[in-house]
């Protein structure tokens, strides 16, 4: 054993399979061919082949005879025609090969296809008076088992089966049963007919049907058939009698037959062999490129019908829409006597509508009327106050809330209404409080409540519901005051938003929450259920207000909340109950139409009664899903492999990697062997004298310390930025990226460096280093990508350059080493972290600064975790893969 | 406390004067408007039976049903609960009987059994709830070992027993039990008139369970006036309170639609007032409300076991004075003369009904305030660990509170004593942490043993005037088997309400917190199941190959020769090898 195996041998040999295939004779590859080809045929719908092709009796004339012919080579789908090819190969290959090219061309378009048929349209015609179109070249496998049968006869005659004996020709007739019994639509007369031509071509009954050896040689000869086609077996090569062998013993048959043509196909393998190269080198290239483009064609198929469902409800309990709404009437005068009260309160001269308006804040005042008027409808009421400051800026408010005590309830469930005095686009939803004053005061006279509903006002949408939730189960900041009280574990939550004058048209869900956590999707499908079907309310996701239904708009959708669900910040003031497990999503109205306050306050007292209904916390339904309308989603099982891909391309690579750091080195060809060894650290000296002449793989010793340590550090490194970003104040953030952008350019070239001078790296170790890297990043993603999907599929397309760029080796000539490196970072680093974020900004025209200051908002009360995998996870790796193409610097 | 005269006060006095009464059989009904239109009714029942002619099987007015089941456990004395929804100690003021008669939410059952040891106490205890299980169509039968518990000092006798007994105390709980019209009617079944005659007359299951709370009790007890003279005494009571604008709703319509326009009544003195802008108007006066209305149906007469003797005052009501009250003819109308209680003494045959028009209110009943406020939540979240946080409120200016707070937790429920925590808010609202010894005085604690019993704790507190003192401690949640979880839709499970008891043994108060919801971690039994498998299996597998792939070396056979004399064993082996070709060379060269 000369050439050590480079991969471990496979128990089932591709190799064999392959030259197997690649000798088949020449008809035998006509036949396979023309049956592909007829199948191909048939997946277009204007012309039916098997009407055309079929063996049907009443179809066949004198016209039709070619029916007699082709019905051999069509088939039914797809399966009846890999079933057969299956079959057929070989014992049409041997035949072949027993007989000649030319023998079994003129038997198989003569009497072997057209004396079955003809058996069989006597049978059927004649006998049955039926009618049954057949198909399939299983004719032909029956008839040739039937004449390998007989002649197995002739050398064993029975199987011994204990004291019976079988007669052996009868074997044919036995799998005939099976099939017939086993495959459904098969044709037991025609297998019987097939088989009885075969007995008879096996006892050498039509052996007049073969044309004469003389005049064979005589064409074969004029033609020069030999020479002219490939793969003709010719009658000179033909083999009568190689096979003396049991049908049983088939596999032996093909198992040894590829001996003989072992020298014609083995090279391609060996070669590969032989290759390391491309074995290590280009082959991982090839697999990681194939995962990514595989992860992203995945995901535009998801809008298809085929890979996405129809939304259902999966708590029975819900029973959305199942009761009448009764909040109308006299309940709109009170509506429009509290707003007016409110309305008195706010600073004079803003009573229209305007930007202005958005600028009142929920004064004390404001926040004591409506405590006055919760507690005036019997609620019990109390305030709470908080104050954070993320950023340097201050965020203080009371929140005022008050609870509905379930008439017979034990305080054990409750139900949250929130309505912010902002929404959460900063808009003065003065409408959504009084309605939630409204029904405070209508659901309080309903006996029905089996859970304590709470009524939450908040003072913005932001950061009053975290503060409240957080207090809620006592695990608010110090800056936070406590609940004095409390109900029992919250079921769901309702956010309220409706901040213009005029009517609405349609009702916007939001339901993405911080870290993009999601909803049951029940709560989101019984809001749909409701408003639609209901209210008779359209209702949009992710601001699409004009939903076609079209390939474009279901991904325009996902890719929306994708995009949300990927930053992970809080997009309503439900997002703040998401970390808690609690479902709850936001109603937004929209649209100038024609449904008042009265609809959207049935729509939540509906919603209430079917939240009332449930026994359990909700849990049936899905938790991880992409919406692309309102009524279709994707699951995690079908979305999920998208983002894997794209994080396995990491991994692919770092293993692929790691192995070629163990087993061969480098891209040198033999003439740069020398050279490079010289570089090479004295481990793969041992046995370099044999290795120096073949190009196989050696075994090498890896370095590993400084590798590790160069990754792991960088990552801990990643904790500075997150620190600054997340502590800074809010007029430091835009100089901060600019100063980042350009420490971005210089640490990668300056670790480069001090590495190079200071350790002179091996190329192993560069590798290596890439290795780590790119384990690591495999790793974090693919972990991601269980919990924010989003998030991990734009990492990991971001990153996917870093998977393919490599120290360019010494050997490239100085310019085109300087030139690509040059080109290479300058590509990187509009890849880098800040980079992207000051595009991200600059296209959608927000400023840095908000984008910042709000991330550091989230930190720091939402507790989000989107910097976190900026910075310890896609940092790293890309300063990693920077320094790696500094490397190629020096 | 300025209180003139607090509610339960002047039950108990009602009632110590009737126990002096011979009559073997009392009831009545108290009534008392509650701010925020609602409405206590306190119904009692009492009957007498001598001991002798109970011990005798002559049970007399006493339920047979019920005495041959506590004779047969040898139970001396019975208290059984039923209650559901919240006091509203805000509104309502102080509790009804001081809380003595009232429960759990859902059923608690506490009785003094008498018997040679512990275990068997525990086998009659058992035989007793399996039978009031039945009795009163109640899982009691599911108090088991884990949910009974023996407590030291929450409870105490409140009948006369002989010294001679040896008397087992066992207390239990159900708080996740439904009390509804099955209990109810078992309940009335005992009392000697069935729930036809009387003021049980009013006990509709209707309007009995569409109340804001309410809660049912039974007592058995023995009471000796003189050492040699005893006679067991069962006292029923219900106690609820009734939303009078939802309970006079018609039971042919009761949905609360909104109301029509005209009947709004609205503050017309804003300015925006009109015909489709409307700001209601607290109401001020009293609803009016009848016997009639509220109940669905008057008070039939009287129970004749009680009138042989002088006619009592069998319906009570507490309004001011000068409210006025039509009552049917026939009955007399007896004030008392604290001004805010009058008393009605009803015709035996005739039905009665009490009518009270709309009126505008002057005065009102002052109510009690309570003594102690105390509030029970669970913290934190997740499905692994949690906090118990329980809030205790001395709302008086001058006394310091002492009391024994007493609460059972589930085994799955393992509270980390240690972790016991005491913050003090004074009026000021400045939190300090203090040391728990400084508010608990004495602790009574019994561990959980996993599936056979829970915890116990009993704490004797003092809460310092004008102050609000926050207990805290954690606890981790246990994982169930799965056949432990319940079979039906699992919302979590019940966590009871803990005990509080403040004042001496001869007037006890007692107040109980809500119950709690604990939700454990709960698989979905069908789908994490094949995620799992399916999942483990590929991990299983990608893991195997990726690992032999990262570890291992596939190198030929020449080479792994090659390595393996390198390595330490490789070269043992070799230094073996070669000792032995030494020596058999060796012998070799001898012979």
């Amino acid at each position: 054993m000369a050439t050590p195996a480079a991969l471990p041998p496979l128990p089932f040999n591709p190799s064999r399979v392959r030259s197997y295939l690649l000798r088949l004779p020449l008809f035998t590859r006509l036949v396979l061919l023309a049956i592909v080809v007829f199948w191909l045929l048939e997946l277009q719908t204007v012309w039916s082949v098997v009407q055309w092709g079929s063996l049907t009796p009443d179809e066949i004339g004198f016209g039709s005879m070619y029916r007699l012919n082709t019905y051999p080579f069509i088939h039914m789908g797809f399966f009846h025609a890999i079933m057969n090819l299956v079959a057929l190969t070989p014992l049409i290959e041997r035949f072949e090969a027993e007989h000649g090219t030319l023998t079994a061309v003129a038997l198989f378009i003569g009497p072997l296809s057209t004396f079955p048929a003809g058996l069989y349209l006597l049978v059927e015609k004649f006998l049955l008076h039926r009618n049954t179109a057949v198909v399939g070249a299983s004719v032909w496998v029956f008839l040739l088992l039937g004449s390998e049968a007989i002649r197995t006869f002739k050398s064993h005659p029975y199987f011994s089966l204990g004291t019976y004996k079988i007669p052996t020709w009868t074997s044919p007739l036995f799998a005939c049963i099976v099939v017939s019994i086993l495959v459904p639509n098969t044709s037991f007369l025609g297998h019987m007919c097939a088989i009885l031509v075969g007995y008879l071509l096996g006892l050498g009954y039509l052996k007049v049907f073969v044309p004469p050896e003389k005049i064979l040689r005589w064409i074969e000869g004029k033609l020069n058939l030999l020479g002219r086609l490939p793969h003709y077996v010719s009658v000179d090569q033909k083999t009568y009698g190689r096979y003396g062998v049991l049908p049983t013993s088939n596999t032996m048959g093909d198992r040894s037959t590829p001996m003989s043509y072992l020298g014609t196909s083995q090279p391609t393998i060996r070669n590969l062999r032989k290759n390391p190269h491309f074995l290590f080198v280009h082959l991982p290239h090839i697999l990681s490129f194939l995962c990514i483009l595989a992860g992203v064609v995945w995901l535009l198929l998801l809008p298809l019908n085929d890979y996405s469902r129809r939304t259902y409800i999966s708590e029975n309990a819900l029973l959305p829409g199942q009761v009448h709404a009764y909040f109308s009437g006299s309940e709109q005068h009170i509506f429009r006597g509290y707003k007016k009260e409110l309305e008195g309160l706010l600073p004079e001269g803003i009573h229209g509508e305007g930007s202005e308006r958005n600028d009142v804040e929920l004064t004390p005042e404001i926040s004591d009327k409506i405590q006055s008027i919760l507690r005036a409808s019997g609620l019990k009421v109390a305030t709470q106050n908080y104050e954070y400051t993320p950023a340097g800026i201050s965020h203080r408010g009371q929140n005022a809330y008050a609870i509905i005590q379930a008439p017979r309830g034990d305080a054990t469930e409750a139900i949250v209404i929130v309505t912010a005095w902002k929404t959460a686009d900063g808009e003065l939803n003065l409408n959504g409080v009084t309605l939630a004053l409204t029904l405070a005061r209508y659901f309080k006279r309903w006996s029905l409540w089996s859970k304590d509903i709470i009524f939450l006002f908040t003072p913005d949408s932001k950061s009053g519901t975290q503060a409240w939730i957080d207090a809620y189960h006592d695990m608010q900041p110090s800056s936070v005051q406590p609940l004095p009280l409390k109900s029992g574990a919250l079921q769901g939550g309702l956010v309220v938003e409706y901040p213009f004058d005029h009517r609405f048209e349609s009702l916007h869900i939001v339901y993405d929450g911080v870290n993009g956590q999601l909803p049951n999707l029940d709560l989101i499908n019984t809001a749909v259920a409701i408003a639609g079907g209901q209210m008779g309310i359209g209702a949009n996701l992710q601001e699409m207000w004009d939903h076609d239904d079209s390939y474009e708009a279901r991904l325009q959708t996902i890719l929306r909340g994708m995009v949300k669900q990927g930053f992970g910040y809080a997009t309503g003031a439900h997002s703040s109950f998401m970390p808690y497990h609690i479902d709850a999503i936001t109603l937004q109205t929209k649209g100038d139409g024609w449904q008042d306050e009265m609809a959207l306050g049935r729509t939540v007292e509906s919603l209430c009664r079917s939240l009332n209904n449930l026994l359990e916390h909700l849990h049936q339904s899905f938790f991880f899903y992409l919406l692309m309308q309102t009524n279709r989603f994707v699951s995690i099982g079908t979305y999920l492999p998208s983002a894997m891909l794209i994080a396995g391309n990491f991994t692919i690579m770092a293993i692929a990697l790691w192995l070629r750091t163990g087993y061969y080195m480098g891209s040198q060809t033999h003439t740069s062997a020398p050279q490079d060894k010289k570089e090479k650290q004295p481990t793969s000296q041992a046995q370099s004298t044999p290795a120096d002449t073949k190009p196989v793989p050696k075994i090498v010793e890896r370095n590993l310390a400084l590798p590790l340590s160069f990754v792991i550090g960088l990552h801990l490194l990643g904790l500075i930025p997150l620190f600054i970003f997340n502590n800074l104040s809010y007029k430091y953030l835009t100089p901060a990226t600019h100063t980042f952008i350009i420490a971005d350019i210089i640490l990668p070239l300056s670790l480069a460096t001090l590495l190079t001078k200071a350790f002179t790296p091996t190329p192993q170790q560069h590798l290596l280093i890439k290795s780590f890297s790119l384990l690591l990043l495999g790793l974090f993603l693919s972990t991601l990508a269980t919990l924010n999907f989003s998030l991990s599929f734009m990492i990991g397309l971001l990153c996917a350059p870093l998977a393919f760029i490599n120290r360019i080796p010494r050997t490239t000539s100085a310019p085109i080493r300087y030139a690509l490196s040059f080109l290479g970072l300058g590509v990187l680093n509009l890849l880098s972290p800040p980079v992207v974020l000051l595009g991200g900004c600059w296209y959608t025209g927000v400023s840095v600064e908000t984008v910042l200051a709000q991330a550091a908002f989230g930190w720091d009360v939402w507790g989000m975790w989107t910097q976190v995998v900026v910075w310890c996870v896609w940092w790293p790796a890309w300063v990693i893969g920077c320094a790696l193409v500094g490397f190629s610097l020096f | 406390m300025i209180v003139l005269l607090s509610f339960s006060l002047f039950l108990l006095v009602a009632f110590s004067t009737l126990t002096s009464a011979t009559s073997d059989y009392h009831e009545r009904l108290v009534l008392q408007p509650l701010p925020q239109s609602s409405l206590l009714a306190s119904f009692n029942f009492r009957s007498n039976t001598s001991r002798d002619s109970f011990d005798e099987r002559n049970y007399h007015h006493f339920p047979r049903a019920l005495g041959q089941i506590l004779q047969h456990t040898h139970t001396e004395e019975l208290h059984l609960r039923f209650t559901t929804g919240r006091w509203d100690a805000e509104s309502w003021g102080s509790r009804p009987w001081d809380g003595i008669k009232e429960g759990n939410t859902g059923v608690e059952l506490w009785a003094w059994i008498d018997a040679a040891n512990d275990e068997e106490a525990f086998a009659r205890w058992l035989a007793l709830t399996q039978s009031l299980s039945g009795l009163f169509c109640a899982s009691m039968n599911f108090i088991d070992s884990t949910r009974t518990t023996r407590p030291v000092a929450s409870f105490s006798l409140s009948g006369d027993h002989s010294a001679s007994n040896n008397l087992h105390l066992l207390h239990g709980t159900l708080p996740g039990e439904v009390v509804c019209t099955e209990n109810l009617t078992p309940f009335l079944k005992l009392l000697p008139c069935k729930g036809k005659a009387g003021v049980a007359s009013l006990l509709d299951g209707h309007k009995l369970f569409d109340a804001s709370w309410q809660s049912m009790s039974i007592d058995v007890r023995p009471i000796c006036s003189q050492p040699d003279k005893c006679v067991v005494q069962i006292e029923q009571t219900v106690d609820i309170v009734l939303d009078i604008e939802r309970s006079k709703r018609p039971r042919d319509n009761p949905i609360p639609r909104p109301v029509p326009n005209d009947q709004l009544t609205c503050d017309t003195t804003k300015q925006y007032h009109s015909d489709d802008t409307c700001y209601p108007l607290e109401k001020t006066a009293d609803g009016g409300w009848s016997l009639n209305e509220i109940f669905g149906r008057t008070v039939s007469g009287v129970c004749p076991l009680g009138v042989s003797q002088s006619p009592e005052e069998t319906i009570c009501l507490r309004v001011p004075n000068e409210r006025g009250v039509a009552i049917s003819d026939g009955a007399v109308e007896i004030r008392q003369p604290d001004g805010f209680s009058r008393c009605y003494t009803l015709q035996p045959s005739s039905s009665f009904d009490l009518v009270m028009p709309e009126q505008e209110a002057t005065t009102s009943i002052p109510l009690d305030e309570p003594v102690l406020r105390a509030e029970r939540t669970i913290v934190g979240h997740g499905v692994e660990r949690g906090g118990m946080r329980i809030i205790f409120d001395n709302p008086s200016n001058t006394g310091a509170a002492d009391f024994i707070y007493f609460e059972t937790l589930p085994w799955f429920l393992r509270p980390y004593i240690h972790t016991l925590q005491a913050t003090i808010t004074g009026r000021d609202g400045i939190r300090r942490q203090v040391p728990a010894s400084q508010i608990i005085k004495e602790t009574f604690y019994r561990p959980a043993i996993d599936r056979e019993r829970g915890t116990q704790l009993e704490l004797a507190c003092s809460v310092p005037a004008a102050s609000t003192v926050t207990l805290t401690y954690d606890f981790e949640k246990a994982i169930l088997r799965y056949t432990e979880y319940p079979p039906d839709a699992n919302r979590g499970f019940n966590v009871a309400p803990a005990v509080i008891k403040l004042g001496a043994d001869e007037h006890p108060i007692y107040i109980r917190t809500t119950s709690l919801l604990l939700p454990l971690p709960t698989p979905d039994f069908s789908m994490p199941y094949n995620v799992i498998i399916l999942t483990s299996t590929v991990i299983a597998l990608a893991f195997g190959s990726i690992f032999n792939l990262l570890v291992r070396r596939f190198v030929s056979v020449e080479e792994a020769a090659v390595l393996n004399s390198q390595t330490l064993k490789g070269r043992l082996a070799g230094k073996v090898v070669l000792l032995r070709d030494r020596i058999k060379g060796k012998t070799s060269k001898v012979e």
